[in-house]
């Protein structure tokens, strides 16, 4: 009994290391009936490569988390970082530096460019799949054409028509350029084709509407879609650093990506603040990560992978 | 409740012609089915019904109505797809009335009291909770059928609705749709590509092929009288038999000349210009005996499908053959057998040892000879000639 109860709670150590490496799915195989994991060669070196990536993913983070606990560019021991330090740090980033309110205004644009990329790629994928209207394969042709045309692109055009329109240092600037998005058009219009056309020519025969047939239909069953892409609409909205830069020089306007290269201009003793560029960093990571863990799924479901 | 007119109605997909001008009317509260191999235009035929295809040309009425240029939702009609159509985030109950609440005026109670009743109706009362996929095949299919009756409108339509069902279940919800049409009394017009359910459900049969309609008839006037041969071919499990042979004037009757036997075929054409003509002359499987040598060529085999017809016990032949496979199924054996080049199959009586390479001799029943024109496969003479007697009785 008691070498069981051991073998559970190495069991236990296995599957949350494995847990913690990323594979959620996969159960570190147990045979309950020797009380020993079942080991074999290749499923050893499959997690050893596993946690080879993952470490050396991980360690730029790992080193900026360590420095931001500091006083000091460089980590040479433990006994160097201090809680309280650390507090110091984090507190001065997010109030005295601003970094709180810049990611308050990241947060903000990242929402409504995920609502409004939504809303339209929505709408545009509804019309592409379901209406009959002239040259539709060719407007969509022209729909994936903008993907080779990137936000960088364009800066300058895009600026001058920003200006001109008096848009600088608002969130009109920061969003509008960013709500139509043709990847998410074309992964909404391959889900709406995998419906089956009988839904839409049932909902047709009972006189339901295009809006009501979105709204009822076509969005409660994309939900796990519309899910996924959000996510990566959100971490690509929220990592948005050149066009904001360009377009706002208001501070108080300014966005978390652009905050940390303005933290570089903290000047302590003659030397740029790492440590408090690192506790900028990390914080900033931290809602596309929460978002990430939260949408895990339907993300994963996105693509295919679960 | 309302009939269906179709005028000259044709569908065009680029170059492909799907349906060629077909005249077609179902009666008010018929049930009228619509058969063909697949891509013969039925289901175009009813999607244009339905309004989920335009016309290229034609008319399409419903009631007193032309409502070619309508919107599906301004036909009063309901669609039951193959597939059920049945929205899966949605309870049965809510797929039920999704469409009325979305696009009609009827009161919340007024809903709700027809959905009740047709759930009681379709006894699925105890499912209405449950979402598609905590249901069954049959059980989704009931809902669709319940999402129909619930518009209670003037025409159902049925495209294919049993074909994604097992065998035995679809020959349950056989019985269990012609049970709802008689208590709905519903015009219903019924696509399927499956001949026995034709024969049973529908009041007339439409037969269609390569867009254009075949025959419109009765079961049993399609099975006794094809008009050509698809429909001869097409109608009758296992199919009719088609042997090329020569038409010749006998001393009495004219005569039927093939390579390997002759036979004389009663109530005789009076076209002269098929003298030494060539034909195709049909006889289905089950019309074929097989009569021991030495006895007589008639009665030797107990026959089911001359009861009620009395008085016809006329055989014709004999044709002399090799049964070449047997296939046991059950209450008959079917032999397929050859004569000269041609094989043809004979549905004989269970248990009766024969067996591959038997010699055997076969008697035709002299009612039911057909031939078909060489050359087009119009049918030019059937050998019963009750046709016109039996018309005009009531079906029943």
């Amino acid at each position: 009994m008691s070498r069981h109860s051991n073998t559970n709670a190495n069991a236990n150590a296995s599957t949350s290391a494995n847990a913690s490496t990323g594979g959620e799915s996969r159960r570190f195989p147990i045979d309950l009936e020797r009380g020993l994991p079942a080991l074999d060669g290749a499923t050893l070196r499959a997690h050893a490569g596993l946690l080879l990536a993952v470490s050396l993913m991980a360690l730029p983070l790992v080193i900026a988390a360590l420095i931001s606990f500091g006083t000091r560019a460089t980590f040479t021991s433990v006994s160097e970082l201090s809680l309280e330090t650390a507090a110091q740090n984090y507190h001065d980033v997010l109030f005295r530096y601003d970094m709180g309110q810049y990611m308050l205004n990241s947060l903000l644009m990242s929402v409504i460019v995920v609502i409004g990329k939504l809303a339209v790629s929505l709408l545009a994928a509804l019309a592409i799949v379901y209406y009959r209207f002239p040259f539709k394969n060719a407007v969509f042709g022209v729909v994936l054409l903008t993907l080779m045309l990137p936000v960088p692109v364009r800066i300058v055009p895009l600026f001058q028509l920003a200006a001109d329109l008096g848009w600088a240092n608002s969130f009109a600037a920061l969003t509008i350029p960013y709500l139509a998005s043709a990847t998410t058009v074309f992964l909404l219009r391959q889900h709406f084709l995998s419906i089956p056309a009988s839904l839409v020519e049932s909902a047709k025969l009972d006189g339901v509407g295009p809006l009501r047939f979105l709204a009822f239909v076509l969005i409660p069953m994309s939900k796990g879609m519309i899910a996924g892409v959000s996510v990566i609409m959100f971490i690509y909205s929220w990592n948005q650093y050149l066009w904001p830069l360009l377009i706002v020089d208001d501070q108080s306007m300014q966005v978390a990506q652009v905050g940390i290269r303005l933290l570089q201009g903290v000047v302590e003793s003659g030397d740029i603040a790492w440590p408090l560029m690192m506790a900028g960093s990390i914080v900033t990571l931290v809602p596309p990560l929460a978002v990430l863990i939260i949408f895990r799924k339907p993300l994963l479901e996105t693509f295919g992978v679960e | 409740m309302a009939s269906i007119e179709l005028t000259d109605l044709t569908k065009r997909f680029d170059d492909v012609t799907a349906v060629d001008g077909i005249d077609l009317e179902a009666r008010d509260g018929e049930f009228l089915v619509v058969v063909g191999p697949s891509g013969c235009g039925k289901s175009t035929t009813l999607r244009c019904i339905a309004g989920l295809e335009s016309p290229t040309a034609g008319t399409v009425r419903i009631g007193d109505e032309d409502v070619t240029a309508q919107e599906p939702h301004e036909r009063d009609i309901a669609m039951v797809f193959q597939n059920y159509a049945l929205y899966p985030h949605m309870t049965a109950e809510r797929n039920m009335t999704f469409g009325m609440r979305s696009a009609t005026d009827f009161s919340s109670a007024e809903i709700d009291r027809r959905v009740a009743q047709a759930a009681a109706t379709l006894g699925i009362d105890d499912l209405l909770d449950r979402k598609p996929s905590a249901l069954s095949g049959g059980e989704q299919q009931r809902v669709a059928l319940g999402r129909a009756i619930v518009r209670d409108p003037a025409v159902f339509l049925m495209d294919e609705p049993l074909s994604n069902l097992d065998a035995k279940l679809r020959v349950q919800m056989r019985t269990e749709l012609s049970r709802l049409h008689e208590e709905l009394g519903t015009t219903t017009v019924y696509v399927t590509h499956d001949q026995t359910e034709a024969m049973t459900l529908g009041d007339r049969v439409v037969v269609m092929n390569d867009g254009r309609i075949q025959q419109v008839d009765t079961p049993q006037e399609l099975y006794d009288y094809p008009s050509n041969r698809f429909v001869a071919e097409f109608i009758g499990d296992p199919a009719m038999n088609m042997l090329e042979v020569t038409l010749e004037a006998g001393s009495s009757d004219p005569i039927v000349r093939h390579e390997a036997f002759t036979i004389e075929v009663p109530n005789a054409p009076e076209t002269e210009a098929l003298d030494g003509g060539r034909a195709v002359l049909g006889f289905r499987p089950e019309d074929a005996s097989i009569a021991d040598r030495g006895t007589s060529p008639t009665g030797s085999v107990p026959d089911r499908r001359r009861t009620g017809r009395g008085d016809s016990e006329r055989t014709t032949g004999p044709i002399e053959a090799t049964v070449q496979v047997t296939e046991p199924l059950g209450d008959t054996l079917l032999c397929y057998c050859r004569a000269g080049d041609d094989e043809f199959k004979v549905q004989t009586a269970p248990r009766t040892g024969r067996a591959a390479g038997d010699a055997v001799t076969l008697t035709l029943d002299a009612d039911r000879l057909h031939l078909f024109d060489l050359e087009t496969g119009e049918a030019i003479y059937h050998s019963d000639t009750d046709r016109e007697r039996r018309a005009a009785t009531p079906e029943p």
